[in-house]
Order: structure tokens, then C-alpha cells, then sequence
């Protein structure tokens, strides 16, 4: 197993790479969007439902079949995979922006607006930094998700680790079957937990102390 | 209905709310026909209101809950847009300004102060100097000013963030970002609704010696009909659809009710709020004989006698007085400096703490002094009775 | 997908509705995933019954979507989906109930943050590892499901559990239950909501992972994406997926339904 790493190791690398690099950038890209959408949202309560539902209905469609879907409309490539990647990772962004976007208090909001602060200023200084922890939260969910969509992925030839996981598999029976594998799951567990690190600091540096938990 | 500002009687400086201090720095608020009617709803909430806040002064908005008192108050930086009618501040139409630059110039207090708890003490307060516009070193000689102002030490406060503050501390530093950029007119939604209740006495006494100082017009809602009495130069009673029940001062509100709506809503013991109003600075104080500690007895009982009275208030050689005694507690030959502890009442109490002290005391009265404990003269349960009674009358004139 | 994006919103339940009321409100997403999913399979698959019938297909593709291999297609899918997440609660549910007791206590937070980082684990390594340990099959699939999908009906079978009010437990205590009696008749039945959260998540989880048994000759739906991904057949490609995430939202409706059903009265 050692050896085997050892041998590979600028190409494990690079893929590691890539498939952090694939994942960091739909959920960048998923999270400006969920937090657009939720912007919106929010203003319609009639909406919350309506979009709650759809994640759900969408949470729900196995990300398997999604990259079938996109197949026939993008074509093999890196780029079906950052769709798919992107498609999950918007969801939980989006509902956990809603939540937090609702749950700041009606009164600071009142007190923002009869300060004379203009609705962008409200959004941007009081609504947005309030529910931000609980939007983080969200993104470190897409975040957990998109590390496993992007390993299957890699069937239709994106790029990262799940390369590894398929290479596995169809060279079952050979010698170097389980060590592919093996670097393609772990790999996939140790970037996940890396990015997750990642955006713990990220909170650490993007949550004001007076909202910090504990 | 005593809506007609002339013939209110002027508020008396010596009341406490407005008291000696700087000149009026606030703006006067009129209220012309000013309706709101929420769609779908039969009655509106605010059926024409018109109304006129003196600069300077603080109004008090007071009624049942439902009355409308929030929403009037909210329609003058407006966050509520009323239906119809005018309002303008220092004389401009306020719809003559884009919202955010009229809320800017308006002071905004409410329940709790409101602090967005992910910005420190310090940006809190300086939100709307920055919004204007301020060079940082203005700000921030501001927010130490401001934090001053409410008893807060800067040094210690500036880097704090609200949840390291008590409900008091948040409070005070809500009223400091209300006070922020200097506006002329400030408003509070039940800016002290949300402290308990010795912390909210403190708050209100601070206010009151803020606006001595400011003079802003400060438009506050409350519930408490009791705070309203203590802070409001005048009285704004409303019944629902904020129909005005009766606008005055606290004393005419209180001596003479304008409706069976006021009386009931100002509830039994209005007399007994008539103390909390009232100084002892207004009353009539006695002045019985004196004596001063190493003086003979005997000189002195002669002079008590003389004047008929039973007891004699004892002075120390810097004229404070150090104790009451009746005149067969005079024993030995010189006046000495008695044991037992004086009780004092300030010149500027509220006879309401005044009659607490007279009740304790076997005199049925209390020694008042003035400036650096000096002796002024004794007040009694009679010259009491007799100021409410005054008051009272003046008021159903 | 993630059993921490679906979950928040089923384990919010207002428990102080007046008792007098035998209906519940729903609240507006509850009621749109009760009724929307259905209608849309249904009128999804009257419109692939209509493209299949009208559609000209060749070779491959006519294999595939035969009606005789697409039932058995369905059937397999379900068959892994339903004896995984029978699996999962037998695992999970006492697995649950003993991490909150006596003196195993203690480990339940390294337990669950464990299963937590497992959670991160590609769930089609898991199964290609497994694959290689146990060769391929039916079974090798239920387990790498059955392992996927346990970690939201532990978690949740503890957080149900430890929700309680223990003035509740305390009472049945006090009225002579013995702790099987309390535990059965009283935690349990409390526990049941959140832990049905649980287990809908994971049936979600497993009937989308499902897809994959198809690389280990599992079985499943997956085989139509499979095949139409290698010899690249967009007609086959959407085909499979569509039914695939048909079946999934079916799935995902009936864990609502059973949700809705097993919750006890009067909660």
C-alpha cells in the first residue's frame, strides 16, 4: 500500500488536488447562489414552502441519476461534474439561508430600518452577518455532500479522486485493486475533512465574536 | 379635552423634567389629520391625529395597548407611511426627504436597545455617524462622549459586545446610538420595558438628566402610566384609533382627568402620583427654632418657647444639621452633638421619598437641605396636604 | 442526499398544540411533500410510458427498457432499498437506545462523531471496497447500504431519546414501571418522531445509493444508467435516470406517509 502511494504520489496529489479544487469551487458558486435565492425567498413567505419542497424533492434524486441527465447536455467532462457538484451543493445552502435569514429578529431589522439604514444596508450590515453561522452551516453540509457526488462523478470522467475508486473496481481481482480503491475512499475522507477544517476557521474568522456560540 | 396647547399651562421648570440646563436643541413635531387605515381593516388604526410636540420637550404617548400610540409614533420617521395627513419637523413636510436621510436625522430608541449583537459597543453607536458620513476621529471622540454621557466607561465598554452587557448596560448604550448623531427629535418605543424595575428607575432619572442637559424633543410610548408621569413634560392619553383622551402636563392630567376614559386609565391613587410629581422644593418649608452644638440650653429653650415650639433642629458649626430632638431631650448645660443618626431630605426630592422619611420620623415631618448638606428648614405632613390641594385646584381651572 | 439538510424540518414539532385537536397542523412543506411527489410520479411515468411506447429505439436500448426488464429492474431496486433499511433499524434502533443507558453512555459522542466522519466516505468507495472484501452480489450491496444508511437513525434514535423530558421518565419510575416498561411505553413512543426523521433520511440515502449496486452486479435501476453511460445513448442515460429518480421520490413519499402514520397520537 505504502510503496504503491509512494510511487504515485504527484499524480495522488494532483487528484487530490483537483478533486478539492472541483468541490471548493461549486460550492463557492452554490453558496453565492443559494444565498441569492434565499434573499429572495424570504421576501415571499408564500415561497418557503414552495422551495423547501423543491430542495427536498431534489435532495432527493439520486446524484447518480442526475449525472445521467446532464450527460446527453454537457457531455463527458469535468464540467457535467461541477453541474452536478454545484445542483446538491445549492440545496442545503439555500434552506439553511432561509432559516437563517428568518430567524433574524423583526425588531433589529425595524431598528436598522429607523436608523436610516437603506434596504441594501440592512441586508448587507445586519441580516446577512446575523445568518451567516447558520448559512455556514449549510455550506459545510454541501460541502460533506458534494466530496461524495464528485467521486461518482468521476464516472463520467470528472476529474478527482473518484477516478481512483473506479479504477478499483474494474480492475477487481488484480493486484493493485484494493490499494486504488482504498486511495480513492481515504483520499475522498481526508480532503473532506481538510475542506470541513477549512471552513471552521473560515468561521472562526467570518463570525463575530458577539454571535459566536459559546 | 385640553388639545389646545395655549391653554396648557407652561411646564414649570422646577418639575424636574426639563429643569435649568442647555438651550432647546430639538425640533418641533406637528401632527395635521394624520390617518392610518391598514387595508381590509374596518376601523383605522389611527383615525386623524393632530397633534403639536414642542421643542424640546419629552411627550408621552400613553393609552391601552391597540390604542394606535406605537404606530403614531412610528409614522414620524416612518416606518409605518400614514394613510393621510401631514407630519413635519421643524416645520418641512417629512415626506419631503427620502426615508433613510429623514430616519437619519431622527433618533431611534427601543424595548431593550436593540443592539445587533455581531457589531461591539462601539460600532453600534457609531452606525448612524457613519452612514452620514463622519471622519473616524469625530466618531470616535462621539462614542466616547456618548458612552460617558450614559455612564459608561469607554475605556472599559468601546470593545464589549452586547451579550457581555447586562440589560441595563445594553439599554444605555441603545438611548447613546439613539443620541448618536445629535438628532433634534428622538423616539422610543418602551425603551425601558425590558429591565427590571429598580434598573429601570436608574434609567429613567439618567434620562431625565440627559435631556437637562440636551433639551431634544424626545416622543416616548409606554404603557406604564407611572413612567409617563415621571419623564413626560406632557401627556399624550389615547383611546383606540388613537382618538386623543387628553394631552397635557402630568400634573393637569393627574389633578383634573379630561374623561372617565383618563380617570379609570390613570386608576385610583392619582393624588399619591401627584407626589412623585411634585418636588419638595415647591412646598412651603418651616423653620423652627435652631440651635447650634455648644450653645447653652437654657438660651435655647427660651427661644423655642418663645416661638412655641416643642422641639428644636440642632446645626453644627458648618450649619448642617446633625439633629431634631424635643426639648426635654435637652439636657446638661451646652447642646451637644446628638448620637442618634439624622435623616435628610433633599431639596430636590420627590415628595413622594419626602413622606417616606416624615412617616419614620416622630415629628411628622423631616430637616431639608440644600447644596453641601446645608440646613434649609423643615417640611411637614400639613404643608404637603396643602400643595396637592393646590395642585389640584390649579389643574380643574 | 444528506440526512442534515432533510432532517431539521420534521424534527421541529409543535408539541403544545391544544389537546382537543385530534388533527395537526401541517405545516406548508409537509403538506406539499405529501401531495406534490406522488402526482408528479404519476404524471411522469404516464409521460415515459408515452415516450417508451412512441420512441424508436435500437439495440441496446430496446434490451434495456423491455417492460419485463425494467419491473424486474424496479423490483430489485426496491428489494435492496427495503431490506437494507429494515437492516438499519434493527442495527441502529437498539444500537440508539443502548448509547443512551448505564455506563456505554459516555461513548455516544465519539460514536457519533465517528459515523459522522464516515459519513464523509464516498459512498461508492464503500461499496467497491466491500465489493473486494465479500465479491460481488446482492448482499455485498445491502450491506454497503446498510452501513451507509445508519448513521441518521442512530443519531437520531439518541437525540429522540435524550429529548425526553425526564420528568417524564421520572414519572413512570415513580409509578412502579420497571426501565424496560419506561423505555417501552414511554421513551420509545416519545423518541418516535425524531427517530422516523431518521430513518426517512435514510431511505432516501439508501434508495439513491442503491443506484450504484448495479457496478457490483447488485442489481437496480442503475443498470440502464450504467449501460447507457458506457456505450454513451442519451435516450438510455435519461431513460434510467428518470426512473430512477421517480422510484426515489416514491421511496422518500412513503417515509413521509410512514412518518406521518407511526407518529403516536396525540403528540
Amino acid at each position: 500500500m505504502w510503496d504503491f502511494i509512494v510511487e504515485r504520489r504527484e499524480q495522488i496529489a494532483y487528484n487530490t488536488f483537483q478533486h478539492f479544487n472541483l468541490v471548493v469551487q461549486a460550492v463557492v458558486v452554490a453558496t453565492v447562489i443559494g444565498v441569492a435565492l434565499a434573499v429572495l425567498i424570504v421576501r415571499a413567505p408564500a415561497l418557503q414552502g414552495v422551495a423547501n419542497a423543491l430542495s427536498a424533492i431534489g435532495l432527493t434524486i439520486p446524484s447518480f441519476a442526475l449525472v445521467g441527465l446532464l450527460l446527453p447536455v454537457f457531455s463527458i467532462g469535468a464540467f457535467t461534474a461541477f453541474v452536478a457538484v454545484a445542483f446538491y451543493a445549492v440545496l442545503p445552502v439555500l434552506r439553511n439561508s432561509v432559516v437563517g435569514l428568518q430567524g433574524v429578529d423583526a425588531t433589529l431589522i425595524e431598528s436598522a430600518r429607523g436608523m436610516g439604514m437603506s434596504g441594501f444596508a440592512v441586508l448587507w450590515r445586519v441580516r446577512l452577518p446575523l445568518a451567516w453561522p447558520v448559512i455556514l452551516a449549510g455550506v459545510r453540509i454541501s460541502m460533506q455532500m458534494s466530496m461524495g457526488v464528485a467521486a461518482i462523478a468521476a464516472y463520467v470522467l470528472g476529474p478527482g479522486l473518484g477516478g481512483y475508486i473506479f479504477k478499483g473496481l474494474a480492475q477487481i481481482g488484480g493486484a493493485n485493486a484494493v490499494n486504488y480503491a482504498l486511495v480513492g475512499t481515504l483520499g475522498v475522507v481526508v480532503v473532506a475533512l481538510l475542506a470541513d477544517a477549512l471552513l471552521l476557521l473560515l468561521g472562526r474568522l467570518t463570525i463575530s465574536k458577539g454571535t459566536r456560540v459559546a | 379635552m385640553t388639545t389646545d396647547l395655549s391653554k396648557a399651562p407652561e411646564p414649570t421648570d422646577s418639575s424636574g423634567s426639563t429643569g435649568s440646563g442647555g438651550s432647546i436643541s430639538g425640533a418641533e413635531i406637528l401632527l395635521e389629520d394624520v390617518v392610518k387605515q391598514y387595508p381590509g381593516q374596518k376601523s383605522p388604526a389611527v383615525g386623524s391625529l393632530s397633534l403639536t410636540i414642542p421643542a424640546g420637550e419629552i411627550v408621552m404617548f400613553v393609552g391601552p395597548s391597540g390604542c394606535g400610540k406605537t404606530t403614531s409614533l412610528k409614522m414620524i420617521n416612518r416606518l409605518i407611511e400614514p394613510t393621510s395627513g401631514t407630519i413635519k419637523i421643524d416645520g418641512e413636510d417629512i415626506r419631503g426627504k427620502s426615508e433613510t436621510e429623514l430616519r437619519r436625522k431622527i433618533g431611534y430608541v427601543i424595548q431593550g436597545g436593540s443592539l445587533f449583537p455581531h457589531m461591539t459597543v462601539e460600532k453600534n453607536i457609531a452606525l448612524v455617524p457613519k452612514l452620514l458620513g463622519w471622519d473616524k476621529k469625530r466618531i470616535d471622540e462621539r462614542v466616547d462622549e456618548l458612552l460617558d454621557l450614559v455612564s459608561l466607561d469607554p475605556g472599559r465598554y468601546r470593545k464589549r459586545y452586547p451579550r457581555e452587557l447586562s440589560g441595563g448596560q445594553q439599554q444605555r448604550v441603545g438611548v447613546a446610538r439613539g443620541l448618536a448623531a445629535d438628532p433634534p427629535v428622538i423616539l422610543m418605543d418602551e425603551p425601558f420595558g425590558a429591565v427590571d424595575p429598580i434598573t429601570r428607575q436608574r434609567l429613567q432619572d439618567e434620562l431625565l438628566s440627559i435631556q437637562r442637559e440636551l433639551r431634544k424633543t424626545i416622543v416616548c410610548v409606554t404603557h406604564d402610566i407611572d413612567e409617563a408621569i415621571k419623564l413626560g413634560d406632557r401627556i399624550l392619553i389615547l383611546q383606540e384609533g388613537a382618538q386623543i383622551a387628553q394631552y397635557d402636563t402630568p400634573e393637569v392630567v393627574l389633578g383634573a382627568p379630561a374623561t372617565e376614559f383618563v380617570a379609570d386609565f390613570i386608576g385610583s391613587g392619582s393624588s399619591l402620583k401627584q407626589l412623585s410629581l411634585a418636588r419638595v422644593s415647591e412646598v412651603e418649608l418651616r423653620k423652627p427654632t435652631t440651635a447650634t452644638v455648644g450653645e447653652r440650653v437654657a438660651d435655647v429653650k427660651q427661644r423655642a418657647e418663645a416661638a412655641g415650639d416643642r422641639s428644636v433642629v440642632v446645626l453644627d458649626e458648618r450649619g448642617r444639621p446633625v439633629g431634631w430632638p424635643w426639648l426635654r431631650q435637652l439636657k446638661g448645660d451646652t447642646v451637644l452633638e446628638p448620637t442618634e443618626d439624622l435623616v435628610n431630605i433633599d431639596l430636590r426630592s420627590t415628595l413622594n421619598d419626602a413622606l417616606d422619611t416624615m412617616l419614620s420620623s416622630s415629628h411628622g415631618g423631616a430637616v431639608v437641605t440644600g447644596d453641601r448638606d446645608q440646613y434649609l428648614g423643615v417640611v411637614v405632613f400639613d404643608a404637603v396636604t396643602e400643595h396637592i390641594r393646590s395642585l389640584e385646584e390649579e389643574a380643574r381651572d | 442526499m444528506t440526512d442534515l439538510a432533510t432532517a431539521p424540518a420534521s424534527t421541529v414539532e409543535q408539541v403544545d398544540a391544544p389537546p382537543g385537536r385530534k388533527r395537526r397542523r401541517l405545516d406548508r412543506e409537509t403538506t406539499l411533500m405529501l401531495v406534490v411527489p406522488p402526482i408528479l410520479v404519476v404524471l411522469a411515468f404516464i409521460g415515459y410510458v408515452v415516450w417508451r411506447q412512441n420512441a424508436t429505439l435500437t439495440g441496446a436500448e430496446l434490451e434495456q427498457l423491455k417492460w419485463s426488464q425494467v419491473w424486474s429492474l424496479i423490483g430489485q431496486h426496491a428489494r435492496l432499498t427495503f431490506v437494507s433499511s429494515v437492516l438499519v433499524v434493527l442495527v441502529a434502533v437498539p444500537l440508539g437506545i443502548a448509547l443512551t443507558r448505564g455506563p456505554i453512555r459516555k461513548f455516544s459522542p465519539f460514536v457519533v462523531a465517528f459515523a459522522n466522519a464516515g459519513q464523509g466516505a464516498p459512498s461508492v468507495g464503500l461499496i467497491v471496497l466491500l465489493a473486494i472484501w465479500l465479491g460481488y452480489g446482492f448482499w455485498t450491496a445491502v450491506i454497503s447500504l446498510t452501513v451507509y444508511g445508519l448513521l441518521p437513525v442512530l443519531r437520531n434514535t439518541i437525540t429522540g431519546l435524550d429529548g425526553i423530558d425526564p420528568t417524564l421518565v421520572e414519572a413512570g419510575r415513580g409509578l412502579g414501571m420497571s426501565s424496560t416498561a419506561v423505555l417501552l411505553r414511554v421513551e420509545l413512543p416519545l423518541a418516535v418522531p425524531v427517530i422516523m426523521a431518521g430513518v426517512r433520511t435514510a431511505l432516501v440515502l439508501v434508495v439513491g445509493t442503491a443506484t450504484l449496486a448495479t457496478f457490483i452486479n447488485g442489481g437496480g435501476l442503475g443498470a440502464i444508467l450504467q449501460t447507457g453511460i458506457s456505450l454513451f445513448l442519451p435516450k438510455l442515460m435519461v431513460a434510467g435516470a428518470v426512473l430512477v429518480a421517480l422510484l426515489a421520490l416514491l421511496i422518500e413519499w412513503l417515509g413521509r406517509v410512514l412518518e406521518l402514520v407511526a407518529r403516536p397520537k396525540g403528540l
